[in-house]
């Protein structure tokens, strides 16, 4: 704890130097270079105005261009610096999890009301499929007494730091689209991540290491592939950085077999040396931004594989996540999580896949496989809550939880037929999400659905009301927080979306 | 509207200080007022659309008042009169509430008063009549003179003569003398020809080409036209080319599985080769297949529209993603020939631009008829026949020539080549005891069926079929209408081995029937599927029934449909009786269906002929029709940023009234009326213009003075200074190290990527490493998979080709470093460069690398770096490392060229490496 303390105080420290000038970073620059003469450049140019990064000032030139991942204030005044994205990618059955609906079991097996079916779409459900009461049993738990399921028995204990949304719904009910419309915005490809937003907007508090960190868990990645977390139109740069447990952290980090440390570090000497000849002689700013890129990557070689490495974590931390050092798992993942926004990285972005529970076997049964997902997340999320809070770094932190949608109250009949183990379609009516962490409501729980699970009947929010609050969170007015692009602004949340005030502190 | 400049208005300008000739002329676009009266682009239309259109736009019309559109400015609003009333500014609504003091009353709304200038000049013009000008996007003049400006001007050009190269140089000087800056010098004859072999054929000049340039042996001019003979010059302007068609080797989305499309990428750079006319290139790939009797290479061209994506995800309807698919070849279209951003017109008018809503679906009629519906197969493919199998196909077309028309000659050609028209699985209904199984295939149980609607038979006594079934004894029986009606065709269903085309005995009929699909099988359990069926057809009889050898053809042309042949997605339009009718969406949904359309393009361009038909092939007509004011601009555009890294409009993707100005309106357009009918549409030409030019031929060595006046380039007062893209970076490499293959076309191929980059849910598809010289291939054969694409060009900010990329943004990150400093790929080659540089004078080794790498001489000073750091590298090698792994290549190296390989891994990361300066 002790060596925690230290870091505060010493980041504290470096925030007050950061915000008396924001020159910081070209200083920086500056020194590392040699005294070599950025005076002429930076002479008489603007700094970037503030919460609209993209607007160039006609000096055109600022400390984005040497940098564009230098930190920039948010137009508000920010409740979270950082967020954590848990995504169940194949969407989680809010039925046997959050979302306890007891008239669903009196139900069981009944077919399920036409008028419910009337004018709705199902990726597999044909006919009239049967009524599945809930798989699991439901407790109200803590202070604030909402209901959680027995599928998460460490859960419970921190349910009164979440804010619960009952009631959230999405038009997209396949995989692909739906991640891409929860993580992007539109179910379509080609424009930004929320991570992407983020960190275009924000810049990354450490220079050593990517603003915007994707891990992945649960043996493959997200159906939309790596545009869940791409820039779209944003520069690439601000693209999330798959952090992997296997290989490289980074692609390409490790420096090449027979290549000491202090080799390289001459290597970058030497480049930086004739780089900055080059300087003399054309003068062009993108020179400089090059030699600080080569620093960046030198650094950044010392600070991820550092940050990456759960080994050294004291035992009772790997206790407490259930950590599998040497693996791919959802707990190292959490784990992780917390040392890269402890270090500053900005976003940090969770994908752990296998929730898609149809029922076609074991493995995605309702009443089986769902349990071990369960399981698997449990203790870690637990964890990470309890950890962010130890270290006080929860205050700054938003920690987002869901699927890309839930799932049906009916049991899955794929194409019209009985089906061996319970299972449930997909579902985009309603289902639940939570956040926890800096500005949220704690234990609060906004949005009903009604009797089964099926519809949201108070409290609906959507997709856009979800991001609009996550940017809200972090300083941001999501309706003036545009790119342009093809000759016109863009959002992440297009042309809708509202804060979710219910949930805010 | 074209824009004409009487010529009495020409000698009075010719008076006026030739200096502001250009910004005269762009201030009186469109408008042949005198020069107090009030111009509506340039001085109302930019307050109109800062302070008005968000309320009163495409989007809103508060009060029933737009100002989007002349006859909705000048309509009656919800009050009844209209708020505009041209020439009595004082009894306009529009101009009396800038002026109101209540806040309630008061316009913009909730806003800043206007500023009394603003006010001014809004009075003014209603007062002068209210003219409604057009916007200089929407009109093209029919001629612009060059600048005579330098010939007579006092601007100081540094080395007389040496910057006007061509026509180009004087607009450049008419504007760089009026904000009173100097051009560069020449470049350095090293420098120069290094820039223009990356700008024409993204490689590095040989070392002949240097040589004799550099020597005086071969004139510039001589260097361009050498390099745009180069068959490098195709494969470096396709990568171009190829983001915008959003080519890519996978079908995108969740399961992104592959797809044959490199038949495409290669015939780009073949036509880029040839330099086919850029009308020409946008006919054929708009609407190749509806030209008359189309070529191999014309229906190829077509894919250029099926790179779209396709859904293959389990539970996606198909309707929705052939939705998709249209919805993008529209905005593509737009976006690639128009600078024109429709995907906003989709939901509401235009914004700002003068596009009206039902104009998008009129522009989505154009493409809403083609027979793709994004099924699995992505059919129609175009076939690829092999000689025994072509010889085939001639002898069953010329015995139905012999015996038959030519409409059956056609429908039978059509029908091998790419299997036109057919019934897919996804068009059936009514499913009892059976589904469209995976929303794919057409699956009946036992006792099922189901009904496909309104199918034209032909009168054909038989019926083509293309299923798989994994049990036997299935009776399958098609009726008219329903359970109860005729009888068409019964017939026994078996196993089969993966997917079959089967002819089957159907009842002649001739009028459209409902086929009702009637599946037995007692032999199987419940809920089983009898058979998987993906399509069925129907084609005239084969003619010559009684003739000796029609049953040898009727085999011969059943085999030939089930043959195994390579195949490429292309465009089919939809026979009459199979059209399809396009529908307005409310606001954008596809779900909510209303007023049926025309095929028709936006009012504000150049109007449609008559005799144009009314598809694509139309739309390509009117694209490259020379009164279209968009299409030669735009290509001008985005020619002149691939080589200046900006374009004169800097917004590339977008011209209208929300873009940029363009910097040098008249270049403009002068380059764009010279591309159209000097150089016929010539790209090579224009590409040539544009390099002769003393603009591009300047140093790009920067002052900070210099800087401070014009960061960006706008006024080019010197030469482009540009990272180089993500292939060039990686040609580079393996051109200067020697490595590099020449071998052109071809599929995909598979260079080392780092394990594990390929993760993709349910595809089996691997990352199969390339051997021999497919390793070592142009960037641009390089496998493209959308969901994973090749990562060390997405780090140099290439794109995954899912939509269509107009501009790729340049970064600089540090991933970028750590590729070339680490990824095997550049290893190997700095490995294979090092060998070169292994001289017995290591001091000499390394000037020779330095040189062979940047061009340019290594002065004494960075001889010293790298020096030092060859010697730091020799002293860590020299204790063993022979007995050590040497960055994970096969061969042990001595100390001496380990030491060289860190050398030269440290060249190739330098700024002079990376860049063309």
């Amino acid at each position: 704890m002790k060596n925690y303390i230290d870091r505060l105080i010493a980041e504290k420290v470096q925030r007050e130097l950061e915000t008396k000038t924001r020159r910081h970073f070209i200083k920086q620059c500056a020194s590392g270079m040699g005294g070599l003469a950025l005076g002429s450049i930076f002479m008489g140019c603007d700094p970037l105005p503030s919460g609209k990064p993209n607007s160039r000032q006609q000096s055109g030139f600022s400390e984005r261009d040497l940098n564009p991942l230098a930190t920039l204030p948010p137009p508000f005044s920010p409740r979270v610096k950082n967020v954590i994205y848990l995504h169940m990618a194949g969407a989680p059955s809010q039925l046997e999890m959050f979302d306890y609906k007891p008239e669903l079991a009196k139900l069981h097996d009944q077919e399920c009301p036409q008028s419910l079916l009337e004018g709705k779409k199902f990726a597999f459900i044909r006919g009239t499929p049967k009524l599945l009461g809930p798989q699991a049993s439901f407790k109200q738990e803590g202070e604030s007494g909402n209901w959680v399921s027995d599928n998460l028995p460490h859960f419970k204990k921190v349910v009164d730091e979440v804010a619960f949304l009952k009631a959230v719904h999405t038009d997209q009910f396949n995989h692909g689209p739906a991640q891409l419309f929860m993580h992007t915005g539109s179910p379509r490809l080609g424009r930004p991540s929320i991570g992407s937003w983020v960190t275009y907007g924000l810049g990354s508090e450490n220079q050593n290491l990517p603003g915007f960190v994707v891990l992945t868990s649960g043996g493959n990645e997200p159906s939309a592939g790596k545009s869940v977390w791409g820039s779209g139109f944003l520069p690439s740069v601000y693209q999330g950085v798959q952090c992997r447990s296997k290989g490289d952290p980074v692609l390409y980090l490790e420096d090449p077999e027979g290549i000491s440390r202090d080799l390289k570090q001459h290597t970058i000497k030497a480049i930086n040396e004739i780089n900055k000849k080059e300087y003399a002689r054309y003068a062009d700013p993108e020179i400089l931004a090059r030699i600080n890129q080569y620093e960046m990557a030198y650094r950044m070689q010392i600070a991820v594989p550092e940050v990456m490495n759960i080994n050294d974590e004291p035992a009772y931390i790997k206790e407490m996540y259930g950590v599998e050092p040497g693996k791919e798992s959802f707990a190292n993942n959490c784990l992780l999580a917390r040392k890269l926004v402890e270090d500053g990285v900005r976003f940090v972005q969770l994908f752990d896949w296998g929730w898609d529970a149809h029922g076609t076997d074991p493995s995605t049964a309702v009443d089986l496989g769902l349990k071990n997902k369960c399981r698997e997340i449990d203790r870690p999320i637990t964890a990470l809550l309890l950890d962010l809070k130890q270290r006080g770094l929860l205050e700054d932190t938003l920690v987002v939880w869901g699927g890309e949608f839930g799932r049906t109250p009916m049991q899955e009949n794929r194409e019209g037929k009985t089906m061996g183990f319970k299972g449930r379609d997909h579902h985009g009516d309603a289902f639940t999400m939570w956040m926890a962490g800096g500005g949220i409501k704690k234990g609060a729980s906004h949005g009903q659905t009604d009797a089964i699970g099926f519809s949201g009947v108070e409290g609906r929010v959507s997709v856009h009301d979800m991001h609009a609050t996550i940017l809200h969170l972090l300083g941001f007015d999501h309706e003036q927080f545009t790119f342009d692009f093809q000759g016109r602004p863009f959002r992440l949340t297009d042309v809708e979306g509202e804060v979710i005030r219910e949930i805010l502190a | 509207m074209t824009f004409k400049t009487p010529t009495s208005e020409k000698n009075t300008l010719r008076l006026i200080k030739k200096v502001y000739l250009l910004m005269l002329a762009a201030m009186i676009y469109g408008c042949n007022q005198s020069s107090e009266q009030i111009d509506f682009s340039t001085q109302i239309k930019p307050i109109l659309n800062s302070k008005c259109i968000t309320c009163h736009g495409g989007v809103k019309k508060n009060s029933g008042f737009s100002l989007l559109f002349k006859e909705e400015a000048f309509a009656a609003t919800k009050s009844g009169k209209p708020a505009i009333i041209p020439g009595d500014a004082a009894g306009s609504e529009f101009i009396k509430r800038l002026h109101e003091e209540d806040p309630e009353l008061r316009m913009p709304y909730e806003k800043p008063k206007l500023s009394e200038e603003e006010i001014d000049l809004l009075t003014k013009w209603v007062d002068q009549g209210a003219q409604w000008g057009q916007h200089w996007a929407y009109s093209l003049p029919a001629k612009v003179d060059v600048p005579m400006v330098a010939l007579e001007a006092n601007i100081m050009d540094k080395e007389d003569g040496t910057f006007v190269q061509n026509d180009i140089d004087h607009f450049i000087l008419a504007r760089l003398e009026h904000e009173a800056l100097a051009p560069n010098r020449p470049a350095a004859k090293n420098i120069i020809i290094r820039r223009l072999a990356f700008d024409l054929t993204g490689l590095p000049p040989s070392e002949t080409l240097v040589k004799d340039f550099v020597k005086g042996m071969l004139s510039y001019e001589d260097a361009v036209d050498l390099l745009l003979d180069q068959a490098t010059y195709g494969e470096k302007w396709a990568s171009w080319w190829l983001d915008l068609a959003r080519y890519a080797d996978t079908k995108g989305y969740e399961k992104d599985q592959g797809r044959s499309m490199w038949r495409y990428r290669d015939w780009v750079i073949d036509a880029l080769n040839k330099d086919m006319p850029y009308d020409q290139f946008t006919t054929e790939q708009l609407a190749g297949d509806l030209l008359p009797d189309p070529s191999v290479d014309q229906l190829i061209a077509t894919a250029f529209h099926r790179n779209t994506m396709n859904n293959d995800e389990g539970g996606t309807e198909d309707e929705e993603f052939r939705v998709a698919a249209v919805l993008d070849r529209v905005n593509t279209t737009f976006s690639v020939w128009q600078s024109t951003t429709m995907e906003c017109v989709q939901c509401h008018s235009h914004p700002y631009d003068p596009f009206k809503y039902e104009e998008y679906y009129q522009a989505m009629a154009f493409f809403n008829n083609t027979a793709d519906e994004d099924t699995p197969d992505e059919s129609p493919n175009i076939r690829f026949w092999n000689e025994s199998q072509k010889k085939k196909k001639e002898e069953i077309l010329s015995w139905i020539k012999k015996y038959g028309s030519k409409n059956q000659v056609d429908a039978y050609d059509d029908f091998l080549s790419f299997t036109e028209p057919k019934y897919l699985a996804h068009d059936a209904q009514e499913f009892v005891n059976g589904e469209l199984a995976d929303t794919k295939y057409l699956a009946l149980w036992d006792n099922g069926s189901c009904i496909v609607e309104n199918v034209n038979t032909k009168g054909a006594s038989a019926m083509y079929m293309n299923y798989a079934a994994s049990v036997n004894g299935t009776t399958m029986t098609i009726r008219n209408n329903g359970k109860d009606g005729e009888l068409l065709a019964q017939f026994k269903i078996d196993k089969t081995d993966g997917n079959i085309i089967r002819k089957i005995p159907f009842k002649k009929i001739d009028r459209p029937v409902n086929l009702y699909f009637e599946a037995n099988n007692d032999a199987i359990p419940k809920q089983v599927s009898t058979s998987y069926i993906t399509w069925f057809t129907f084609l005239e009889d084969l003619p010559g029934p009684i003739t000796t050898g029609f049953n040898d053809i009727d085999q011969s042309f059943l085999a030939l449909l089930n043959a195994q042949t390579p195949t490429l997605p292309i465009m089919v339009e939809n026979r009459r009786d199979m059209a399809r009718a396009t529908q307005i969406f409310e606001r954008g949904n596809w779900l909510l269906q209303a007023d049926t359309v025309q095929p028709g393009t936006p009012k504000s361009l150049n109007p449609y002929k008559e005799d144009w038909p009314q598809d694509r092939l139309g739309l390509s007509k009117w694209l490259v029709s020379k009164e279209n004011p968009l299409t030669a601009r735009t290509l001008v555009n985005r020619v002149w940023y691939q080589i200046f890294g900006r374009g004169i409009v800097a917004s590339l993707e977008d011209m209208g009234t929300q873009s940029d100005p363009p910097t040098h309106p008249a270049l403009l357009d002068w380059l764009s009326l010279r591309f159209m009918n000097e150089h016929e549409w010539g790209m090579k030409a224009l590409i040539k213009d544009i390099v002769m030019s003393g603009t591009y031929r300047q140093s790009s060595v920067l002052t900070p003075e210099l800087y401070q006046r014009d960061p960006n380039n706008e006024l080019y007062a010197r030469g482009p200074r540009l990272r180089l893209t993500a292939e060039e970076i990686r040609d580079q490499a393996l051109a200067v190290s020697g490595l590099l293959s020449n071998k052109m076309f071809g599929p995909g191929v598979m260079p080392p990527q780092p394990e594990g980059v390929w993760q993709t849910v349910y595809s089996n598809a691997a990352w199969v490493e390339s051997k021999g010289e497919d390793k070592f291939r142009r960037a641009i054969y390089t496998y493209l998979k959308r969901t994973s694409p090749y990562p060390s060009f997405i780090t140099f900010d290439a794109g995954s080709r899912e939509v269509c990329t107009v501009r790729r943004t340049v970064t600089n990150t540090p991933l970028q470093a750590l590729v070339t400093l680490n990824d095997p790929v550049y290893l190997e080659a700095a490995y294979a460069f090092a060998k070169t540089m292994d001289l017995e004078n290591v001091e000499e080794g390394i000037s020779i690398g330095f040189e062979k790498a940047t061009l340019s001489e290594i002065d004494g000073d960075k001889l010293d770096v790298l020096k030092g750091l060859y010697d730091e590298a020799l002293v860590a090698f020299s204790s063993g490392t022979q007995e050590q792994n040497f960055m994970g290549l096969a061969e042990r190296p001595s100390a001496k060229l380990a030491a060289l390989t860190v050398v030269a891994n440290a060249i190739m990361n330098l700024d002079e490496f990376l860049t063309k300066a």
